[in-house]
């Protein structure tokens, strides 16, 4: 191009105007609001949100625009060539006063009692802006309902949202952040005129995945959550900025603390554009009370005839000294194994990797317990496909999206948020391909669901169709043909369930598309064949070159597993990190690699004596509880570290009380590769310690010496996170065996075992508030399923596989259409897991009515 | 009774008639039946449209017969239809707005329940015109009779190929959609009627965009009135100059005008553009004089969102240039008739009541000044007023004109602002004595 040519794009894209005497120029499209922004003039306003569209509803934030004879609201203007603009005129500030006046005429002006006081715009703006007593002299219009009355005008809306429809100034933020940004419709606006009324739709409640937010960007004290309201004013704490630790994102969040008594009272937003635009899912939000809670655990525990008792560390690690040297002197530290969980900072994740590798010189170490039967190879194809860069602010600039294998509501909250942005501001199209119906497709162009257990046909059929249109490159096109041309496409779509066209349809978007986003979540993460897979997703990567103009990327799913991988915590690290490592440390063990599974194994042979968990609850994540079970029950000396009592520290001999994120610095690596670090808001609650403490601890009770001080510590991390952590993919096509499975008899229905849109891993049930929203095991089901069962929502249901039998409530799913029952994981008093087989590539299960 | 709505009009005069055409039906009893409608001429023009002409030259044809519409706001049709984006790759919408609920405004429902058929062709012209193949009629929820005919006579378009599949052979697809309101004045504004039909509640979108741009499911959407429409097929049937040569420079054509309130013979009337008000109120054809035999005291020439005409000014041409001039405006050409014991500050506590309980609620100066307005009016008129009460409304009203998202707000003020000003001494009276200067004595 040009230089000519480029000069004048940008000359149409940009507009110059003049705001308060000042020249600005600014990318067409931007407000007014923005534009005045942008050189430090900051418009007063009520109803507009960087994230949402624009509704001009407060008038608030009037403007004076010459050659325009009326007030103009500023944020629904958008600034144009030569537009000349004054923001602090007489009439505008007249204008402004006159909002402030009717806004307040039916305002209680209960500021006092009111928990929004000191970060209240309205309170704010009324300061700055009105007038200093009201001609209103009228009675104020009330909202009462008698029989729901909480405190005086207070109505629970929702698990944790309390509404004062009084106090409510009806910017309609609520309910547009919800439509636009969340895709829910559990707030509306009733009624007309000034008895408009904000409430939760008749006979529902607030209850969406994303409704704390509600109540964060509400301006006023119309909405409050029970988490924060009443416990502390705002002016009493300190705010530190800190990161998810419930995701892979890396949402970015502050922590409001209070030093005297150590505690943390919320969590709020921290707009990182690049990655969160500021929203917060509900775990992010409400999971942090876990740092609070009562049932954490305060001291070391030790076992003392069959029962743990307290001890103190001195004790603790004592024992720890006497039993691990013991198994390290007598059968070498290759019989000592350890799993860390990908939550936990880096430095952690590399102390553990470091008193293994250098103390114990043992190859036993996994920070994957949830993910059954992982391959133990370097570069299997998984891995190369978690290595995969991937950003997030790309998905909204690519034209078509696909989601593959991943429910992402209860996988990547973000994720599911930002493709929701991508198609509503930026006019993305969405196809969802999954093994059943999902939320994100509501959004979606298609929605295809193809039979569980044939995700890589489903590739191969969308290879074999573009291949047969023509679509595709013709030599590389003959090459994968040869591959994967034994299945005709009429055949594979017979075998997935899905048809020819919709292979063509998906085939025609990523061909056509200027820029991908393709997205592979846990459920090809978590499936057995997941390399085979991920092989098809190989080939398709090649044929379509996915890559040049665009993402594919199995996401990472926890805060930190792109740490944890790019560290070396698996058992078998990249071979430059593994030489990176034997540079650092100057040795690196030669024994045998095992992770989780082979592990567990291990155990079971007895051949694995001493076990070390950080963090990580195998017993009950580990996708096949009674091998897990079996092993860890094997175990001579088990050492389990966690905030909370689980069914892991329940075998443990010893237990050590680990600190919540809050509690220490930390840096963790999200799922693009971006490192940010979590500040430490408070100091450790209770004896609790950070894990890359006790990691120390521990390697000096066996006379070793992990760092000499945190410099070093901190230098020979920064050289593993230099390295280029992305696999490249083979470069050939890959054939893919198709293994007939047939159906285990008996157990027709195939399940899936996740997370609750609620929770996230075994903490999340430890914060009161996400128990509100959720709080024990249900098997979700759709109508039709439940119609085949005889069962209506709530009636209780056996779910029985070949090894496992639970009961537990039927849940009539809004979203499912097809045969499978998905069971949430995140409930001790529900042992869900046991109803998986490690070995199976889809579980299955019977569901039978419980007769009273 | 052979109409559902017995109300008056002047389709007498208008037989043999060159000019005035919309009304020319509406007393034959049958016209609403597709047979009669064809035998009168029915969808010639919609045949020719979709026989002979290109959407450019439909919208051309109307650009030049000076349609303006006849909605409220007068912006001229076939600039409307222009507007929409040529090269859009976005489905296309046009809805007929049947909402009519503006007080004193009674004509488009006429159209519909007497002659729904040409409704349905005007539509069906205007979406050919944009590239529309899926129209909505949306027609106010408490016209049972109107969505009664509409759907019959929608029906029987179907049935006899005037809509559909393939029309006339011509390869055009066109569907129609009945959409039903459910008792709010806010979804006759246009973008309420938009987020209506989308299933949102009915309050108004900010503009820009434009619905000609971004309307209906943010495809480009043209929002026509009925008599708009209406008076379409007639344009191409007999061409713009035709049009053109009726009414004045400015506002050509004929339009319908409710004629009610204070009057002997109420009822609509169409008449060109340009008539006399006053002609219209005390002809013998038309309202023959004020009811009673008394004296004139107020006109509301346009609807009641239009600001109160004094006696002295009834002298107006009818058109849309004359009567802003007279410092009201032409309205939806609902014309309200007060004479001389109507109490002025009674009559603005009835009108800043309805506009308060139909403000949508979206934006702060009409949600929260409506109420306070109604307050403070319904304290004087209940002999409670203060003597800093007419200043507190004229600020009130100020802080309000201009300010809103959609013109209700604008609607609410101005007939007051008028009153503020022309019967300032009416109000002063009520608070100073505390009762009302007129005998109270109400006709309507
Ligand atoms: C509060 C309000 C109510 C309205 N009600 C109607 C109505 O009932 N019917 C109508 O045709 N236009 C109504 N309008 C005008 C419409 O917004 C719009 O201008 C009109 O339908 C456009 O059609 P036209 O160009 O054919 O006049 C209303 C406007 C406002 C502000
Ligand atoms: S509840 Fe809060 S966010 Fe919702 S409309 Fe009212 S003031 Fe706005
Ligand atoms: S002016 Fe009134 S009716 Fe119009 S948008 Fe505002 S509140 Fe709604
Ligand atoms: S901020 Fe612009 S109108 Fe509310």
């Amino acid at each position: 191009m040009s230089e000519v040519v480029k000069e004048k794009i940008t000359a149409v894209d940009t507009v110059t105007c003049t705001i308060d005497g000042q020249q600005i120029t600014v990318p067409r499209g931007t407000s007014v609001f923005d534009a005045a922004g942008q050189i430090g003039i900051v418009i007063p306003a009520f109803c507009n949100h960087a994230k949402l569209k624009p509704v001009g509803a407060c008038r608030m934030c009037y403007v004076e625009i010459e050659k325009m004879p009326k007030l103009q609201v500023s944020c629904a203007t958008m600034a144009t060539d030569g537009m000349v603009v004054s923001t602090n005129s007489q009439q505008v500030r007249e204008g402004r006063k006159a909002v402030i006046e009717f806004t307040l005429i039916n305002h209680p002006l209960d500021c006092p009692t009111c928990d929004k006081g000191g970060e209240c715009d309205l309170q704010d703006l009324t300061f700055d802006h009105g007038y200093d007593d009201s001609r209103f002299g009228f009675d104020k219009m009330r909202f009462i309902e008698e029989e729901k009355r909480d405190t005086f005008d207070d109505l629970k809306i929702g698990p944790e949202i309390v509404l004062n429809r009084n106090r409510c100034i009806l910017c309609y933020k609520c309910v547009r952040a919800n439509k636009e940004a969340f895709g829910e419709y559990d707030i509306g606006a009733f009624e007309r005129g000034d008895l408009t009324e904000i409430n939760a739709t008749p006979g529902g409640e607030v209850s969406n995945p994303f409704s704390g937010n509600l109540v964060e960007i509400c301006p006023v004290g119309a909405l409050t959550n029970s988490d924060w309201r009443y416990k502390i004013r705002v002016w009493l704490t300190k705010t530190v900025p800190s990161i998810c630790n419930f995701s892979g994102s890396g949402t970015n969040i502050t922590f409001y603390k209070e030093d005297h008594k150590n505690f943390v009272y919320r969590v709020t937003s921290r707009c990182n554009d690049a990655i969160d635009d500021g929203w917060l899912s509900d775990i992010t939000r409400y999971g942090y009370q876990i740092v609070n809670s009562e049932s954490r655990l305060k001291t070391p525990l030790i076992k003392k005839g069959g029962k743990q008792v307290k001890a103190s560390w001195d004790e603790a690690l004592a024992v720890i000294k006497k039993h691990m040297g013991q198994i390290k002197d007598q059968s070498g530290g290759v019989c000592i194994g350890g799993l860390i969980s990908p939550s936990l900072d880096n430095a952690s994740l590399y102390s553990f990797s470091k008193l293994f590798r250098t103390v114990f010189k043992s190859n036993n170490i996994d920070f994957r317990g949830d993910y059954r039967y992982l391959p133990s190879v370097t570069d299997s194809l998984f891995t190369i496909a978690a290595s995969q860069p991937f950003s997030i602010s790309d998905i909204e600039k690519s034209d078509v999206i696909i989601t593959f294998g991943t429910d992402l509501i209860r996988e990547h909250h973000n994720e599911y948020l930002k493709i929701r942005r991508a198609v509503n501001f930026y006019n993305s199209t969405v196809y969802s391909v999954n093994p059943y119906a999902v939320k994100t497709a509501d959004i979606a162009k298609s929605e295809m669901v193809y039979s569980p257990g044939t995700d890589e046909l489903v590739i191969n059929g969308i290879c074999l169709v573009a291949i047969e249109k023509k679509l595709v490159n013709s030599s590389a096109a003959a090459k994968l043909k040869s591959k994967i041309s034994k299945l005709s496409p009429g055949v594979l779509a017979k075998l997935t369930g899905l048809s020819k066209e919709q292979f063509e349809e998906l085939a025609e978007a990523i061909s056509s598309a200027k820029k991908v986003t393709f997205i592979v979540g846990e459920i090809v993460a978590r499936s057995l064949d997941r390399d085979k897979i991920c092989a098809a997703l190989s080939n398709l990567n090649k044929l379509f070159g996915v890559q040049d103009k665009g993402q594919l990327a199995v996401l990472s799913r926890y805060a930190n597993s792109k740490g944890a991988q790019k560290l070396g915590l698996s058992a078998t690290p990249y071979e430059i990190v593994k030489d990176e490592l034997k540079k650092i440390w100057g040795e690196y063990p030669d024994c045998q690699p095992r992770n989780t599974d082979a592990m567990i194994n291990l155990m079971k042979k007895e051949e694995i004596k001493g076990f070390i968990t950080v963090g990580a609850n195998p017993m009950r994540l580990y996708p096949d509880r009674s091998f897990a079970s079996e092993g860890l029950e094997h175990v001579d000396f088990l050492v389990a570290c966690d905030m909370f009592e689980t069914e892991t520290t329940e075998l443990a001999d010893v237990v050590l009380p680990l600190c919540s994120w809050a509690e220490y610095d930390g840096d963790y690596i999200n799922l693009e590769g971006k490192v940010q670090t979590g500040k430490q808001a408070i100091k450790p609650k209770y004896e609790s310690k950070a894990a890359f403490e006790i990691m120390e601890l521990i390697a000096r009770q066996l006379g070793a010496k992990l760092f000499e001080n945190e410099q070093v510590k901190n230098e020979e991390i920064e050289k593993l996170l230099k390295l280029d952590s992305v696999l490249p993919w083979p470069d050939d096509f890959l054939k893919i065996e198709y293994e007939k499975k047939s159906s285990q008899d008996g157990y027709p229905v195939p399940l899936f075992i996740c997370d609750d849109p609620h929770h996230s891993g075994h903490l999340t049930e430890k914060s009161p508030s996400l128990l509100n929203f959720s709080d024990s095991a249900y098997v979700e089901l759709s109508k039709g399923l439940a119609a085949k069962i005889g069962v209506a929502d709530g009636d209780p249901l056996r779910v029985e596989s070949p090894v496992g039998k639970i009961v537990v409530p039927a849940k009539i799913s809004p979203v499912l259409n097809s045969d499978v029952a998905i069971i949430p994981r995140n409930f001790s008093s529900t042992q869900t897991t046991s109803l998986l087989m490690r070995k199976k590539r889809v579980d299955s299960v019977k569901l039978t009515r419980v007769e009273e | 009774m052979t109409f559902y709505s017995p109300v008056l009009t002047n389709a007498k005069e208008i037989a043999g008639h060159d000019k005035l055409h919309l009304f020319e039906f509406v007393e034959d009893e049958k016209q609403y039946q597709l047979k009669r409608y064809l035998k009168h001429g029915g969808y010639a023009a919609w045949k020719t449209v979709l026989g002979k002409m290109k959407p450019e030259e439909v919208i051309e044809e109307v650009k030049k017969s000076g349609l303006r519409g006849r909605g409220g706001a007068g912006f001229p049709t076939g600039m409307k239809w222009s507007f929409v984006p040529k090269d859009s790759p976005k489905e296309r919408y046009l809805c007929c707005n049947a909402d009519e609920s503006e007080p004193g405004t009674c004509k488009d429902r006429v159209l519909m329940e007497r002659d729904p058929h040409v409704v349905i062709e005007g539509m069906a012209i205007g979406a050919y015109a944009i590239g529309c193949h899926l129209m909505f009629c949306y027609i106010r929820g408490e016209f049972h009779h109107c969505i009664e005919r509409i759907e019959k006579a929608t029906e029987e378009a179907y049935s006899k190929g005037h809509l559909g599949k393939n029309i006339y052979g011509s390869g055009y697809d066109l569907e129609m959609i009945i959409h039903t309101g459910a008792g709010a004045y806010m979804c006759g504004e246009e973008t309420g009627l938009l987020n209506s039909i989308e299933g949102e509640k009915g309050m108004a979108r900010i503009r820009p965009p434009f619905p000609a741009i971004e309307g209906l499911w943010e495809c480009p959407t043209i929002v026509n009135n009925v008599e708009s429409l209406a008076a379409v097929p007639h344009i191409i049937n007999r061409g713009a100059d035709w049009y053109r040569s009726m009414g004045t420079e400015k506002s050509a054509g004929t339009k319908l005008f409710s004629l009610s309130g204070h009057i002997n013979r109420p009822g609509n009337y169409e008449v060109e553009l340009g008539f006399s008000l006053q002609k219209l109120i005390y002809d013998s054809n038309y309202g023959n004089g004020i009811s009673d035999g008394k004296k004139l005291k107020a006109v509301i020439p346009g609807g009641v969102s239009t600001p109160f005409l004094t006696p002295d000014k009834v002298d107006v041409p009818l058109d849309y240039e004359s009567l802003t001039e007279a410092g009201s405006m032409l309205g939806s050409g609902g014309v309200i008739v007060l004479h001389e014991d109507t109490c002025i500050v009674w009559t603005i506590l009835k009108l800043i009541k309805f506009f308060r309980h139909e403000s949508c609620g979206k934006c702060t100066p009409c949600r929260e000044g409506t109420g306070w307005l109604e307050q403070i009016i319904q304290k004087i008129e209940d002999g409670r007023g203060g003597p800093d009460d007419l200043e507190k409304l004229d600020s009130i009203c100020g802080n309000i004109l201009g300010r809103t998202i959609c013109p209700l707000g604008d609607a609410a003020v101005m007939p007051i602002q008028s009153t503020l000003k022309d019967w300032r001494d009416e109000w002063l009276y009520h608070i100073e004595h505390k009762k009302c200067l007129v005998k109270q004595d109400f006709g309507f």
